[in-house]
């Protein structure tokens, strides 16, 4: 199906060009004044850029200017450790004219005035534009072909909070936030070790993205880090606005309803992920940091998994497979066994349920289909919709489409049960894209029960494991470790032991660094 | 390209949807038989079902409209009546849910094979359900009953028939496979279980039945049916009936008393029994041991008997070995006068002795009627209950004192 699908597409690519109207390779300019108009006719004299000129040193002055994007870049330190430093500080060290003329004065800028702790050289207008736009500080003087990038970024951002996504009870509650340099520190801040390499890069022509790719040196496959990397090099697009662009656009599999990377916004998740092996991608401008390769237990698996007792915790996992399967089967069996299989359901049972039916006018596939797309209805009202008519929805859904649907007789009350219950166990689910995957599935599931019966049911199944077992993500079968099969890997698969017995990293993701703990089975060491 | 894409999805789905869904029914399109009746009428079947009304008894709103209602048709066969069936009900009926087929006494004199292959053959039948005769009546009277306590007749009579094979023993719950078991072994007769209406049929029929205390008509379950071959030939009464039930092990608990020396009697409750069955040669000629070891409590002291006592209690239950012998006794002699191995004595023979069996065999008939079988039971009283005394003892005295 896929493979049709590709061929149909067109295969003409269109090259983003970028739409320059100068050169921006060209050299920086020698007068001040040629490069102020050259900056704001490019920038079509933008009023967020401020440029302001300066005479420096006290005789035979020269002309100094110094850039900024009011709004990025942070104006204190500008006033303090740039404008000050040249305007003041080095008027009062007396400066030689000798010196002035050469490129000492240049030398001497770079080594004893500008107090700021980022300072780049710059030499074309391309990185005047680069540095410009980032929220860094430009200093430029006459007569030079070269600048100064300070660095100076610092704009309004949210602040670390809590996760709105994937709540805790026990564990922390930080959060990422749209900024990667807050990013980046969230996840040094808890792996204090050299061998966490952060390799960036800009992707997106004109948003020209800050992509970070992380991984532990040692831990990570070499392949996959690799493989990312390669992955992201081939990407060609104008914008890079969240990391669902990124997803889209290295993920191994386009036709699947299943996820094939991992994101969160957890920090503590990521950080696990990283230790286990796995490479992490933090994209700027969004909390929400992918990390690949990702298998299908990943998505059943919460990071309180660890934080908690282990016997809860597997028994939770045991739990959200169960939930997995009722939110994908429960109505796609009730149909079933209402409409083909009514000798399996026990006598009392199927005499109360065809009393419900009685004066039902739809069939039961209708009926599911409807009350489906109903709560899938309020479900996507209860996202997009402001806070404020929230009330109003509830009530409108749970009163009126539940309880007036069934006295109206347009529904019958078991399959209000079905329903809702479909509803829950897709939220029991710790990740939000594997509950959309089931939501899509569970459709399919209905038609072919209403088709089929049960024997429909298990054909889905029988397709559905075909489908996961030929999925592939950054390398490794998505089945990991049931197919192939890893006994070790089951300490933490579907249940997970104590950490003391699960010495050994995944398998599965490591081929080097393999042992990750020590300890033996706790005990009092005095009786 | 398109095209041919458009072309293979279509073809896909008409796949789907021309081959799908031929087998499947709405439950609001099907009517739920739990019982049917099956009488003779002349050389045709009168085939009666009892259907639910889902509506009345689990509905939210329930009218005075009755939970069940029977239709009745007849055809040369029983499958062409139950399809006839839907010249009547609105809908189809639907066998899976059966909980009993009562065969009229008429029919089941006739011979019941003919109406057993349907039973058995059908696919929508399950083969839980329960099969038994109408005692001195027609079948379908039966399903006309409106029960109290249970809405739905039919199953009132399964869980009645259920209920009193565990707790009271005379009865013999008899599903479809192991009727045909018995019916077509040679060396094996069938039984099945009686009932019959007690009290007034249309009074029975009407809601009226229901609207009472104690309801005028009652379904009653009692005897067990002896076959021969698939002719019904007599009945074991309920004495008779329990000595079957021991005999065949199907004995789980039931209630009996035993006369004491002094006036009164003496009432125990069997808990546990088992029996097992022997099969010998005496003398060339076949000998059957049936040994019942069965534990019981004592239930009711009616007669001044101290029953902390050793002897007493070893008293009683000799007693009871010897009532138990009789019950079974009696109801061996009974199938031997009507010349019908019900207990499968000759499967037993066969399994154990099989290579006298064979002579036995031609003949079996006769053979069981001059069987030697030889009953030994064994019984010991576990508990006396939570009382030592009868407190009766003690009002007799002071009964005498004021006297």
């Amino acid at each position: 199906m896929a493979k049709i699908l590709r061929r149909t597409r067109k295969k003409k690519k269109k090259k983003i060009v970028e739409n320059i109207s100068s050169d921006y390779n060209q050299p920086i300019k020698q007068t001040i004044e040629e490069n102020k108009t050259f900056v704001n006719a490019e920038l079509g004299n933008s009023f967020d850029i401020v440029i302001r000129e300066f005479k420096l040193g006290k005789k035979n002055p020269i002309k100094a200017a110094v850039m900024y994007t009011d709004g990025l870049a942070d104006k204190d330190l500008v006033h303090n450790y740039v404008l000050e430093t040249l305007m003041i500080d080095v008027r009062e060290a007396e400066l030689n004219q000798q010196i002035a003329n050469s490129q000492d004065l240049y030398n001497r800028i770079k080594e004893f005035s500008l107090t700021g702790a980022e300072l780049t050289e710059i030499t074309t207008m391309k990185a005047i534009f680069n540095h410009l736009l980032s929220g860094d500080t430009i200093v430029l003087l006459d007569g030079f072909t070269n600048g100064f990038g300070v660095g100076s970024r610092g704009w309004q951002d949210r602040g670390v909070q809590e996760p709105s996504s994937e709540q805790v009870v026990r564990g922390p509650k930080d959060a990422f936030t749209e900024t990667i340099r807050t990013n980046t520190a969230l996840i040094r801040r808890r792996i204090k070790d050299t061998n966490l390499w952060f390799d960036t890069q800009k992707i997106g022509k004109r948003t020209k993205t800050d992509i970070a790719v992380a991984y532990i040196k040692g831990v990570a496959s070499d392949d996959i880090v690799s493989e990312v990397k390669e992955r992201l090099q081939k990407i060609d697009i104008d914008s890079i606005l969240e990391s669902g662009y990124i997803e889209e656009l290295i993920q191994d599999e386009t036709y699947t309803p299943f996820p094939l990377m991992y994101h969160t916004e957890r920090p503590d998740a990521i950080c696990a992920g990283l230790l286990e092996g796995r490479v992490a991608i933090l994209v700027d401008g969004t909390p929400f940091v992918l990390l690949v390769p990702a298998l299908f237990i990943d998505f059943f698996q919460s990071s309180e998994d660890y934080y908690q007792r282990s016997d809860i915790s597997s028994l939770l996992r045991l739990l959200r497979f169960f939930a997995f399967f009722l939110a994908m089967i429960t109505p796609s069996a009730y149909i079933a066994l209402t409409t083909f299989h009514q000798e399996m359901i026990p006598t009392p049972l199927l005499i109360s349920i065809a009393a419900q039916r009685e004066g039902v006018p739809f069939p039961a596939l209708v009926e599911a289909l409807m009350m489906e797309a109903t709560f899938e209805i309020l479900r996507e009202a209860g996202i997009r919709m402001p806070r404020a008519v929230g009330s109003a929805i509830s009530i409108v859904g749970t009163l009126i489409l539940g309880q007036s649907a069934v006295e109206a007789g347009i529904v019958s009350p078991a399959m209000v049960i079905v329903v809702s219950l479909t509803a829950i166990s897709s939220f029991v689910l710790p990740h939000y894209n594997i509950a959309i995957s089931v939501r899509m599935i569970r459709f399919c599931f209905m038609i072919l029960a209403a088709i089929f019966g049960l024997y429909g049911i298990i054909l889905g199944l029988i397709i559905m494991v075909l489908h996961l077992a030929s999925l592939r993500s950054f390398g490794i079968p998505y089945l990991s470790p049931m197919a192939p099969m890893g006994i070790k890997d089951q300490k933490d698969a579907l249940i997970r032991l104590p950490l003391w017995m699960q010495s050994r990293r995944p398998t599965y993701l490591n081929k080097q660094d393999k042992i990750r703990a020590n300890t033996k089975e706790p005990k009092p060491t005095r009786q | 390209m398109k095209r041919k894409i458009m072309i293979l999805l279509l073809s896909f789905f008409m796949c789907l949807i021309t081959a799908g869904c031929w087998d499947s029914h709405e439950l609001t399109e099907m009517a739920l038989a739990t019982g049917l009746a099956i009488d003779k009428e002349g050389d045709e079947y009168t085939v009666t079902a009892q259907v639910l009304n889902p509506g009345e008894i689990a509905g939210a709103q329930m009218t005075n409209r009755l939970s069940v209602s029977t239709y009745s048709t007849t055809g040369k066969t029983i499958f062409e009546a139950v399809r006839r069936l839907t010249q009547t009900t609105p809908r189809k009926l639907y066998l899976s849910h059966l909980r009993i087929i009562i065969f009229g006494e008429e029919l089941a004199e006739e011979g019941i094979g003919r109406a057993i292959d349907f039973v058995s053959r059908d696919h929508e039948m399950r083969t839980d359900f329960t099969l038994s005769i109408a005692k001195g009546m027609r079948a379908e009277d039966v399903l006309k009953i409106l029960t109290p306590l249970e809405k739905v007749p039919a199953n009132k009579v399964f869980s009645s028939l259920e209920m009193s094979q565990d707790a009271w023993a005379p009865t013999k719950v008899v599903h479809v496979d192991e009727l045909i078991d018995s019916l077509t072994s040679p060396s094996k007769q069938a039984v099945l279980n009686g009932l019959y209406v007690q009290g007034d049929i249309e009074i029975g029929s009407t809601l009226d039945n229901v609207e009472r205390v104690n309801s005028p008509t009652l379904i009653k379950i009692d005897h067990i049916g002896v076959f021969r071959h698939d002719q019904l030939i007599g009945w074991l009464d309920e004495e008779q009936s329990k000595g079957f039930n021991y005999i065949t092990n199907n004995v789980s608990n039931t209630v009996g008393s035993v006369a004491c020396d002094k006036p009164g009697r003496i009432v125990i409750e069997v808990i546990n029994t088992n029996t097992e069955l022997k099969g010998k040669t005496e003398n060339g000629s076949p000998k059957m041991v049936v040994h019942v070891t069965s534990e019981v409590n004592i239930g009711e002291v009616l007669c001044p008997i101290d029953i902390m006592k050793k002897k007493n209690i070893s008293d009683v239950e000799k007693k009871v070995e010897k009532k138990m012998k009789d019950i079974m006794y009696a109801s061996i002699d009974k199938a031997k006068e009507l010349n019908s191995d019900i207990f499968g004595f000759g499967e037993v023979l066969k399994r154990q002795v099989p290579k006298q069996w064979k002579n036995w065999e031609q003949n079996w008939d006769e053979e069981f009627t001059n069987l030697n079988v030889d009953v030994k039971a064994d019984v010991k009283i576990r508990r006396t209950g939570t009382i030592s005394e009868s407190f009766l003892n003690k009002m007799e005295k002071n009964k005498k004192k004021d006297e």
